[in-house]
């Protein structure tokens, strides 16, 4: 899907757990998300910190998507 | 570490009054079977039947398949941590009933549970259609958690095989196995000539009832570790799958892995079987790292100059396959991955989610995708209420004249990973 829809033009950011399996596919904006069960939260932490980690993850994705990139990279959540 | 394995053939299994084993078959105290599983208040019923290979009979949904052992001499029980303490195990003496098996059943995930046919295409795919297998149906107590239930569900799967294996306790053996697992230097000492060839097996730990046993602990809170060959041939590695049918290892795999055969089948002739070492399959990246590098290092530390890695399950655990092979080949040791193919109902998508130039050597299980139809069978033990939600099955896969369609993924063990099957293509 994230090929597709760069092939149409449009940039994409490529959310995931597994980013190796992100670069063997070809994907070019990756952010690592948490856990292959929960990519965007984590049943551990309370439902506070985990809207602080969706947020964290969001604007990691919304910088990539706004960053030109060479080639394949991965956008560390900070 | 030296153990000594007896097989007693068992050619038949039927219930009696009186549990025994005699020329061969296997007499089931069906009560006391019954009495002992509902010792678990988190049981409230269980059906106990037989199924023998050709009879016209479907089990599912099949959870766990275990074979009955038990510890003749020597250090420990079967199913060391489990059911009996913590102690080493696979030195001494071991009895098998070969041929025969228990096979647990129940609603837990219905969807990840598998299918097992006596008879029929079905019967080509799964080893268990060739064992006699004694079948038990649990049905948990109201309100118990699915975590609960897998629990009380493994527990009691393993207590039968374990009661039953003691039958054989004094029964002579139709064939006596030794397996010898050196200590690193003598084996270095002894075969000078040969290469050193490692295991590294590949366990099953994602969670959520995804999960792998070594000694009681829960593998992926484990880091990669080793393990002698001989002890997980005396139930030190035990499943807690419920995961599609096709490619977990069920605790009879682990106890018969054709790996661990196949290798001391060789060692001191074609090779020097140097050493094992299992690790996990956890769904977060660092865990994935880090376990692969830990596999890397001890390759590097044991010195070996090949590798047999053997994956367990489909998805994202091929990344943790991919990681493993690309990174013991960098510390500059071969090695050949076993693993399973989704490519597809056509066969033509690529087979693994994740790939690398290093994965120059692979054996293949088969493709999980490829559709069979799997004809009526008189007799259903389990329920077909999940044939549609089975992982390989659709909707509406159950057809008019009551046969079934479905991928390989939902039959147990038919593009196993150890490469415990029949079927071959040639």
């Amino acid at each position: 899907m994230v090929k597709e829809v760069e092939r149409a033009g449009i940039p994409v950011v490529h959310v995931c757990t597994v980013t190796p399996i992100s670069m063997t596919v070809g994907a070019n904006r990756i952010v690592p998300a948490v856990a292959i069960p929960h990519p965007l939260g984590n049943p551990a932490l309370s439902m506070e910190e985990e809207k602080q980690i969706r947020r964290k993850i969001l604007d990691t994705a919304l910088k990539a998507l706004s960053t030109e990139v060479e080639e394949q990279t991965i956008f560390e959540v900070e | 570490m030296k153990l000594e394995v007896g097989y007693i053939d068992i050619t038949d299994i039927q219930f009696s009054d009186k549990a025994s084993l005699q020329d061969g078959v296997l007499y089931v105290d069906r009560d006391a079977i019954t009495a002992m599983i509902l010792e678990d208040e988190r049981i409230r019923a269980v059906e106990l039947d037989i199924a023998k290979p050709g009879e016209s009979v479907r089990i599912t949904p099949v959870k766990d398949v275990i074979e009955p052992r038990v510890k003749v001499e020597g250090p420990g029980e079967i199913f060391p941590g489990v059911l009996s303490k913590v102690q080493t195990v696979g030195s001494g003496r071991t009895h098998v009933l070969r041929g025969a098996a228990v096979v647990t059943t129940g609603k837990i995930v219905g969807f990840q549970e598998g299918i097992i046919d006596m008879t029929g295409l079905g019967a080509e795919y799964t080893p268990f259609s060739k064992t006699f297998n004694l079948v038990a149906n649990f049905t948990p107590v109201d309100g118990l958690t699915a975590h609960d239930y897998e629990n009380a569900l493994r527990l009691a799967g393993l207590k039968m095989a374990k009661a039953l294996g003691e039958l054989g306790r004094e029964v002579e053996p139709n064939e006596v196995k030794t397996y010898e697992h050196l200590p690193v230097m003598q084996g270095a000492e002894k075969y000078p000539e040969l290469p050193r060839v490692g295991y590294v097996q590949m366990l099953q730990s994602q969670g959520l009832m995804h999960d792998t046993y070594v000694y009681g602990v829960d593998m992926k809170q484990s880091l990669t570790t080793m393990i002698s060959p001989t002890e997980v041939l005396d139930g030190a590695i035990i499943s807690g799958n419920c995961v599609s049918a096709c490619d977990k290892n069920t605790t009879y795999h682990h106890l018969n892995n054709p790996v661990i055969h196949d290798l001391f089948e060789a060692h001191g002739k074609t090779l020097n079987f140097a050493a094992m070492i299992i690790t996990n399959e956890n769904v977060y990246l660092a865990d994935k790292e880090r376990s692969s590098d830990w596999t890397a290092k001890l390759v590097e530390y044991l010195d070996l100059d090949g590798v047999i890695i053997s994956q367990e399950g489909f998805g994202n655990p091929d990344t943790d396959l991919i990681m493993n092979c690309k990174k013991i080949e960098a510390v500059g040791t071969r090695t050949v991955i076993i693993t399973d193919e989704y490519a597809g109902r056509d066969g033509t998508s690529q087979s693994l989610a994740d790939a690398d130039a290093s994965a120059d050597a692979v054996v293949t299980g088969g493709n999980a995708n490829q559709v069979v139809v799997l004809p009526k069978l008189d007799k259903v033990i389990g329920t077909l209420d999940y044939v549609d939600k089975i992982a390989g099955g659709f909707e509406n896969n159950l057809q008019e004249d009551g046969s079934i369609v479905v991928e390989l993924q939902a039959i147990t063990g038919a593009t196993n990973e150890l490469g415990f099957n029949r079927l071959s293509a040639r």
